[in-house]
């Protein structure tokens, strides 16, 4: 797992005194400083962006470091935005809806939750997972009251939008890991 | 030979049109020299005083001569004025006459942010910082906005200048105030503007928008783009979100969006108030000028 504190890569890329994530080229040189990290040879296929001492977050730098990454990495990582508050939803949500992606987030008080555009089948079936801490198709499809292709289906987007995991214990999403 | 611009007695967004028509944009090469007289003013809001720092350096940059600045006879006038910093960069674009008093010690005031300059990156940043160490409790008080609408506000904030860095050409500046509309409102209000002397809507978008328009291109057609459909100069699809984003905060909150350039304004007009949505035909400014009203929250 890698982790990203955004106040310290602030703090490093743009030597700024304040805490919060605004204009676009602060954006453009947190991500830099990410992905530099990632491309050399994070360890883990799980990477946590740590907004817990972030003050503010604007369209643009949402739009660069959340938005960009999960475009350019989200592919073949888990992403876990981590401390994301009510505050910094408001640019994130725009910019995940704006290009349609998706991404696990956690709260400060620790409930989990998929933010962005999500079918309601595959968010429902998502909120089951975090609350059994995983589970196999059946206990899936059980749960939803759908029929098993629908369940399916759902399972698969999640899990091709690396927002769950597959293993030998079952469907997983990586913040319970 | 001088010629006088007059600044309305109320210089606010309201009167802003009679300003731009007597300024006559865009101001003819050599000749005559300008003369702004605010002598009679007895009121101006953020954004009519960044509206005469815009024109003057609108002069400045067009190669004209410095123009003259003659400064309010009110005392209370010249004092808010200087208050809010207005003549510390007045005076380098103006020549001023009259006897300016010398910028007050800040203190408890309704001033949420001093005429602030915008010229890079490191601007914004100061300024979403300045407010919120200093405005955030006002805003929860005095507007009874909770903390991620005050959050929201410095996010607006960011993005409005940001345009500036990032599309003016030039620089430009920000300021807030907050004010009690009694009258016409029965609430308080935070009033924030945004103004640069810059390239205008239409220029920066003309690149990548102007051909879908054709003959139709004109300046409220770029406002449209930009406010309506997320439109950007750069062909990034990420880019354009800035309004769309100001303008869904200010919805949400019951706010007031105005955005001016060249010779069209655009608004998004909450019920409260009786602004036209759209307006062409303007007199020409330079730049773009953006307002936005935020007004107190209330339980109903």
């Amino acid at each position: 797992m890698q982790r990203f504190d955004l106040t310290e890569v602030l703090r490093r890329t743009a030597s700024s005194r304040y805490n919060n994530l605004v204009t676009r080229s602060t954006g453009k040189a947190i991500r830099g400083h990410i992905e530099q990290e990632l491309d050399n040879g994070g360890d883990g296929q799980i990477t946590v962006i740590d907004f817990s001492g972030v003050g503010c977050i604007d369209f643009s730098c949402a739009d660069e470091i959340v938005a960009k990454l999960l475009m350019s990495h989200g592919s073949a990582r888990f992403f876990l935005l981590h401390g994301v508050r009510s505050e910094h939803r408001e640019a994130i949500d725009a910019v995940l809806e704006r290009h349609g992606l998706a991404v696990v987030a956690r709260d400060p008080s620790g409930a989990v939750q998929v933010l962005g555009p999500l079918p309601d089948v595959a968010r429902r079936a998502f909120r089951f997972l975090v609350r059994a801490g995983g589970a196999d198709e059946n206990e899936v499809v059980e749960h939803l009251e759908t029929n098993p292709a629908q369940a399916r289906a759902a399972l698969d987007e999640l899990r091709s939008r690396r927002l769950i995991h597959f293993s030998s214990a079952g469907y997983q999403v990586p913040a319970a890991i | 030979m001088t010629r006088v611009v007059e600044i309305p007695t109320y210089l606010d967004g309201r009167s802003f049109d009679q300003f731009a028509r007597s300024f006559e944009s865009p101001l003819p090469k050599g000749g005559e020299r300008l003369l702004f007289d605010a002598h009679g003013v007895k009121f101006a809001d953020p954004f009519g005083l960044i509206g005469l720092l815009v024109a003057g350096q609108a002069v400045l940059e067009a190669g004209h001569e410095r123009p003259l600045f003659t400064v309010p006879a009110n005392k209370n006038v010249l004092s808010y004025w200087a208050r809010l910093g207005f003549f510390e960069f007045a005076g380098e674009l103006f020549e001023l006459h009259g006897k300016v008093p010398k910028r007050a010690p800040s203190g408890p005031s309704d001033v949420l942010l001093e005429i602030t300059p915008v010229r890079e990156v490191n601007d914004v940043h100061a300024v979403v910082g300045a407010v919120q160490e200093r405005s955030a409790s006002i805003l929860a008080h005095e507007l009874n906005l909770e903390s991620h609408a005050t959050m929201g506000f410095t996010m607006a904030l960011s993005e409005a200048c940001q345009n500036i860095v990032e599309h003016a050409g030039t620089s430009g500046w920000v300021s807030a105030q907050t004010y009690n509309w009694r009258k016409t409102l029965g609430r308080k209000v935070v009033v924030i503007a945004v103004a640069d002397a810059g390239v205008g809507f239409r220029k920066s978008l003309e690149p990548t928008q102007a051909s879908r328009f054709g003959d139709r291109w004109s300046d409220q057609a770029a406002l449209e783009s930009a406010l309506f459909h997320g439109a950007s100069r750069f062909r990034d699809p990420g880019r354009g979100q800035g309004l769309q984003g100001i303008k869904r905060y200010l919805g949400r909150w019951s706010g007031k969006l105005g955005v001016r350039s060249g010779t069209a304004r655009i608004a998004i007009v909450p019920d409260w108030d009786h602004d036209k949505p759209l307006v062409d035909g303007l007199p020409e400014f330079p730049g773009s000028q953006i307002s936005m009203i935020i007004p107190e929250q209330t339980a109903d």
